[in-house]
């Protein structure tokens, strides 16, 4: 009995002790997704260049676009593409816009590499791609940057404040009150 | 730079307008582009007409002289690169150069194979599918017509050199025209375009900049610099004129510091008369 007495402050210590070390990894791995999330945009932009540099070299792998045209039947007009590219570029700008407004953590530089890879595929189908290549170049250069901002001002802010939230967990042992404006 | 507010309010800024101006731009230089093509291949087109108008009467006639007579006037007009006629076996008939008449034409060749690529040759294109681009000798850019020169009542029927009613095409007309005019159009086009993009851009860029600085980065350094001269001199009033949200900050800041002020005059008083 005396000997339950004197463990139990020791083991509510431990307590304390694990809680906080639980808190400081937990703080410790969203701080290492959030640096590793930053890097997302950056990831994208690559492969945009990627695509744009097969682009740019004629799509080598793909058939000859008279050939695809023939099993596929005809492609859009170039002027309906760019108009489509237009519509496309601007909303996924304003889009952007929206997100770093809102502060949202949201994963979308990938698609718009498949998108703009498809608005490459139907230039060179439509015939266009030497006219049209750097407007599509352009326009995925614009997004992605914007997309890849977006996500490291985002990334930035948060790792600052996880930093301060580790810096008052050292402190006090404990994580601050959740601020509201918080997302 | 990231972190001030006019870094990260202007690089948005900037990376959108200058990309989306970028994408206009050359969208709407390849739509421009597109339009003055098609309006040379018409005026090719035009003209190819005009030169089978005129050796019309030539040709039924069989009159070789004045059919070379036409080629050669028409080829020396300014702008105009080559004039041929070729016969349905593709001898050059009549050529502005005079060393190609006579010669055997490749079917395969460029300009001849749009028809020929089969066994039996297409008769009839478009006005687009006539046309063909390449560099000259001089390394300039041409555009070349190919159009045929389709069989009538009156040639099947004349009397002086008979082409067989069921003969469709008797030849073709190649004509080239030298497109430096049509380039040196879409590269003033080019340059205008530039300026006024560039124009857009700076006058966007300054304007954000501007209205940045007067309606947030002045305010905000009054208020900083308020803050910072507070800290000596605690009877400091606040700036005014400062935007609504700015003002009610440099208010409460105010009401603090004086309540700050007040405490610590209590302190010195309750200290010094417990002394």
């Amino acid at each position: 009995m005396e000997q339950a007495d004197n463990n139990q402050p020791v083991t509510a210590g431990t307590t304390v002790c694990d809680t906080r070390a639980t808190l400081r990894q937990g703080l410790l791995d969203e701080i290492q997704g959030l640096k590793r999330f930053s890097n997302r945009g950056l990831w994208a932009l690559s492969l945009f260049l990627g695509v744009s540099t097969l682009a740019w070299r004629n799509f080598p792998f793909l058939p000859r676009p008279e050939k695809i045209v023939a099993s596929l039947g005809p492609p859009p007009t170039a002027q309906i593409i760019s108009l489509v590219l237009i519509l496309y570029t601007f909303s996924a700008i304003i889009l952007s816009l929206c997100r770093m407004m809102a502060n949202l953590r949201h994963r979308s530089s990938f698609c718009h590499v498949g998108y703009l890879g498809v608005f490459y595929l139907f230039y060179y189908l439509a015939d266009g791609l030497a006219d049209n290549y750097w407007a599509v170049f352009g326009a995925g250069f614009t997004i992605l940057l914007m997309e890849s901002y977006r996500i490291w001002t985002f990334c930035n802010d948060n790792i600052g404040k996880k930093n301060e939230q580790l810096a008052y967990l050292e402190r006090t042992g404990r994580l601050p009150l959740d601020d509201p404006n918080d997302t | 730079m990231f972190d001030r507010i006019a870094g990260r309010a202007l690089i948005p800024v900037g990376i959108v307008v200058t990309g989306f101006l970028i994408v206009c731009f050359v969208l709407l230089y390849s739509a421009i582009k597109t339009v003055v093509v098609k309006d040379s291949i018409g005026h090719a087109n035009n003209l190819a007409g005009i030169i089978l108008k005129s050796t019309r009467y030539a040709m039924l006639k069989s009159d070789r002289e004045l059919n070379s007579a036409i080629v050669q006037n028409i080829s020396q007009q300014k702008g105009v690169e080559h004039v041929r006629i070729f016969s349905q076996t593709g001898i050059v008939a009549f050529s502005s150069n005079a060393a190609e008449v006579n010669r055997q034409v490749d079917k395969k060749a460029e300009g001849c194979i749009l028809c020929h690529a089969k066994n039996e040759p297409i008769t009839t294109l478009g006005n687009m599918e006539k046309a063909r681009t390449f560099k000259n000798r001089l390394g300039e850019d041409v555009l070349a017509i190919t159009t045929p020169i389709y069989n009538e009542p009156e040639c099947a029927d004349a009397a002086c050199h008979v082409h067989p009613a069921s003969q469709k095409v008797l030849g073709t007309l190649d004509i080239g025209l030298s497109q430096d005019a049509t380039l040196s159009s879409l590269s003033s086009i080019r340059g205008e375009m530039v300026l006024f993009s560039l124009l857009t851009l700076i006058l966007t860029t300054a304007g954000v900049i501007a209205l940045l600085k007067m309606i947030v980065l002045q305010p905000m350094r009054k208020l900083q610099e308020y803050t910072e001269r507070s800290e000596s001199d605690s009877q400091l009033e606040h700036p005014h004129n400062l935007p609504y949200e700015l003002d009610k900050i440099a208010r409460s800041f105010y009401f603090i510091r004086n309540k700050l002020a007040e405490a610590e005059q209590h302190t010195v008083k309750t200290d010094a008369n417990l002394r």
